[in-house]
């Protein structure tokens, strides 16, 4: 399993983790935008925070002079949060141009990654964009005056597809679109979804069905498995004229009476594990677990017992 | 800068004497030998002669039982395929959560032709529970395919007690175990304490062989049907012409192991133990996987929370140290190893779980290389991890809650 990764993406995550000068690891204290992604089910989580140089007047005309990242995840993860914080500080961006930043820009900065590792840049820009919204919270910035969709309430209002990493038909939708998506391996290249038990993939409302809504095609459904679930009747071959219920008190009964006195003696004690038919499976424990020849013991003592007892058919298992 | 190769789970490297035994079967014997005159009977030879090494260092009695194949991955879908196509009035297969792919996929096929299986759970130190396999077992139960030991975590299953369970309750009840990871490592004895096992699988990789060879023991009247025809050789169980030069290799290095296997277990538990305690004491919120169960003395699985797999094999690479991962970067599937979620370590600490599984050819050097470096990696990580109290040097107090419980704040 080689590692795939660019060279530029190996050197940012070596001085990440060596922490040299310039590199971005950390947390601003009483940022001016804090934003989070991913969570630590998913295997990778991304906490971004910036400051701006406050314009006196005019918050649109703030500029980002300063990025900061702490980050949960994989080689190209991190070095996904560097190269975020790079193209911040050096595009002397206001918050709402930095709205323009998407994976794509981190993508090419990292010279490249591979397929199965798009979600970390995903990762990068989503946080950024979150942080803008609390940036634009806290300076009374109305960005949706502005014509910024702020998707607010996709996640609250939408219908759950996939499961595994929580992602609601509304934000698929728009990533399907945004990211133009259109097969779904590339959904959960993008941004997970449908990774993990895959369940969601064909099923009516899934992720095939919002790309056919999307991109208005039918792409082939694959033939679907066939499937065979019968309840299989669980044996009724017992001769004896006692229910299965009555049959296992009985055992208990014998057990009770003349299996735990002896075994008592001894400091010990058996459990009935399970009864099929006449097989009846028992575990002792205590002492008489720990000596060497209380198998035998017990097979011998405990199905003489039942045989005469309960039932002659009776074979006893120990476990 | 010296190579550390702690990934002895994933494959082995060859034994100086594999190499000698297999090299005449590469150059002057390589005549078929299935064929007539006289140069072909010393290849000829050299697989009769293997096969009565396999089957004495397995304890299998008759060495026709022994069949030879192309890697493990061929004995176990030999044993699930060939089993279930031989026995089609039974319909339920037994197995566990944390089997090798190459167990679970067959399971998974065979539910879609139709089989049912049960999927035994275990429990947070990587255990079986027997009452819930004593419950599994039923009047039409094909198969139990359970493995001797874990690849991951190096759990050890009881698989003669859960064989004699097997066979006391239905004889006809077939019962396999891929016991590739313990080949070698744990004495197997089919006519002692494995005597109740029908199939067994292994490879040679695993123990200093060659890849490209395994062997699948089939105790003799088993129904188990051969998938792959069109010749006679491995009596027509087995169709191809045989590997001559890596059976004579998986041989000689099985018999090279089961020698000094006791030696072995020793020295390599030793390494392990001194690695797991310097670990365990230096680096805080890690978990050792596996720690409450039997495990075999060469594999060390340990859980660091709050860091993600991947960057640290990508760490120890730089250091020349070979491990691997259950995390899920590293297998290009978005979940961590089935077997970590089976055992319930946390998502915390299952993205960061990291194997190394030693050999007879580690030595005391290469383990305090391991532990010079391996703590300061997952340092500068944690530095990184917005999940960590940097100035505490411990998980913050919030760390569940951050982020953590909420996969829905994408």
């Amino acid at each position: 399993m080689p590692w795939d990764y660019s060279e530029k993406t190996k050197q940012l995550f070596m001085d990440a983790v060596q922490a040299k000068p310039g590199t971005h690891l950390g947390e601003i204290e009483d940022p001016d935008g804090l934003g989070e992604h991913g969570s630590i089910a998913c295997g990778d989580a991304l906490r971004f925070t910036f400051r701006v140089r406050r314009h006196p007047t005019d918050p649109l005309k703030d500029v980002i002079t300063e990025a900061r990242y702490l980050t949960f995840g994989c080689t190209s993860a991190i070095a996904a949060s560097e190269a975020l914080c790079y193209i911040i500080e050096e595009g002397g961006f206001t918050p709402v141009q930095a709205l323009g930043v998407t994976n794509d820009d981190i993508v090419e900065f990292l010279e490249g990654l591979p397929d199965q590792k798009i979600h970390c840049s995903v990762m990068g820009a989503e946080a950024l964009e979150a942080a803008v919204f609390d940036w634009a919270k806290r300076r009374g910035v109305a960005l949706d005056a502005l014509g910024v969709d702020t998707h607010d309430d996709e996640q609250e209002e939408g219908r759950i597809v996939c499961n595994c990493f929580s992602l609601s038909e509304p934000y698929i939708r728009r990533k399907v679109r945004e990211l133009g998506l259109k097969s779904i391996p590339e959904i959960t290249a993008a941004i997970k979804a449908g990774g993990a038990c895959m369940s969601c993939h064909h099923v009516p409302g899934g992720l095939q069905d919002i790309l056919d809504q999307v991109w208005g095609e039918r792409a082939v459904a694959p033939s679907a498995h066939a499937m065979v679930v019968e309840a299989l009747d669980p044996s009724d071959k017992r001769s004896s004229q006692l229910s299965p219920y009555q049959f296992s008190k009985k055992i208990e009964q014998a057990i009770a009476k003349y299996v735990n006195p002896i075994l008592l003696d001894d400091g010990g004690s058996m459990e009935i594990i399970d009864i099929k038919d006449t097989l009846v499976y028992c575990r002792l424990h205590g002492a008489c677990a720990t000596c060497v020849g209380a198998s035998k013991t017990l097979k011998m003592l405990v199905e003489r017992t039942l045989k005469e007892r309960v039932d002659e058919r009776i074979r006893v298992i120990s476990v | 800068m010296e190579l550390i190769y702690v990934d002895n789970n994933a494959t082995t490297r060859p034994a100086p004497q594999v190499f000698e035994a297999i090299k005449p079967y590469l150059t002057d014997l390589y005549f078929n030998p299935s064929s007539m005159y006289e140069p072909a009977r010393s290849p000829a030879h050299a697989i009769t002669r293997s096969r009565e090494t396999v089957a004495k260092c397995i304890g299998a009695g008759d060495a026709r039982q022994v069949l030879f194949t192309s890697c493990a991955t061929e004995s176990n879908n030999t044993a699930l395929l060939g089993t279930a196509q031989a026995n089609p009035g039974r319909r339920h297969v037994i197995t566990t959560v944390v089997e090798h792919p190459s167990v679970l996929e067959v399971c998974k096929e065979l539910e879609r032709r139709g089989l049912q299986v049960t999927y035994l759970s275990v429990d947070r130190h990587g255990n079986l529970d027997i009452t819930e396999f004593v419950k599994a077992l039923r009047p039409d139960t094909l198969l139990v395919s359970i493995m001797h030991a874990n690849n991951e975590t190096g759990v050890i299953f009881p698989v003669e007690q859960l064989s004699r369970i097997t066979k006391e309750t239905d004889p006809a009840i077939i019962f396999h175990t891929d016991a590739t990871q313990s080949m070698g490592k744990l004495p197997i004895d089919l006519q002692g304490d494995f005597q109740h096992v029908d199939l067994l699988s292994f490879s040679g990789h695993k123990l200093h062989a060659p890849k490209g060879v395994g062997a699948l023991f089939i105790r003799k009247g088993t129904p188990c049907r051969p998938w792959m025809f069109g010749g006679h050789q491995e009596g027509g169980r087995r169709a191809g012409t045989e590997n001559v030069a890596f059976i004579v290799g998986l041989a000689t290095a099985l018999d090279l192991a089961v020698s000094r296997r006791e030696e072995d277990h020793l020295y390599l538990r030793s390494l392990r133990d001194r690695l797991e305690s310097a670990l365990a004491e230096q680096i805080p919120a890690m978990q050792i996987n596996g720690q409450g169960a039997p495990r075999l003395p060469n594999t060390l699985n340990v859980a660091c929370h709050y860091i993600e797999g991947e960057s640290i094999l990508y760490r120890l690479d730089e250091h020349g140290i070979c491990a691997s991962s259950g995390s899920a970067c590293t297998s290009g599937s978005l979940d961590p190893s089935h077997v970590m979620l089976a055992m319930k370590v946390p998502f915390t600490a299952a993205h960061g779980s990291v194997r190394f599984s030693l050999s007879r050819y580690n030595t005391p050097q290469h383990v305090d290389r391991i532990i010079q470096v391996f703590p300061g990696i997952v340092a500068s990580l944690r530095k990184l991890s917005p999940y960590w109290d940097h100035e505490n040097d411990r998980p913050r107090k919030d760390a569940s809650t951050l982020l953590g419980q909420n996969p829905g704040t994408h």
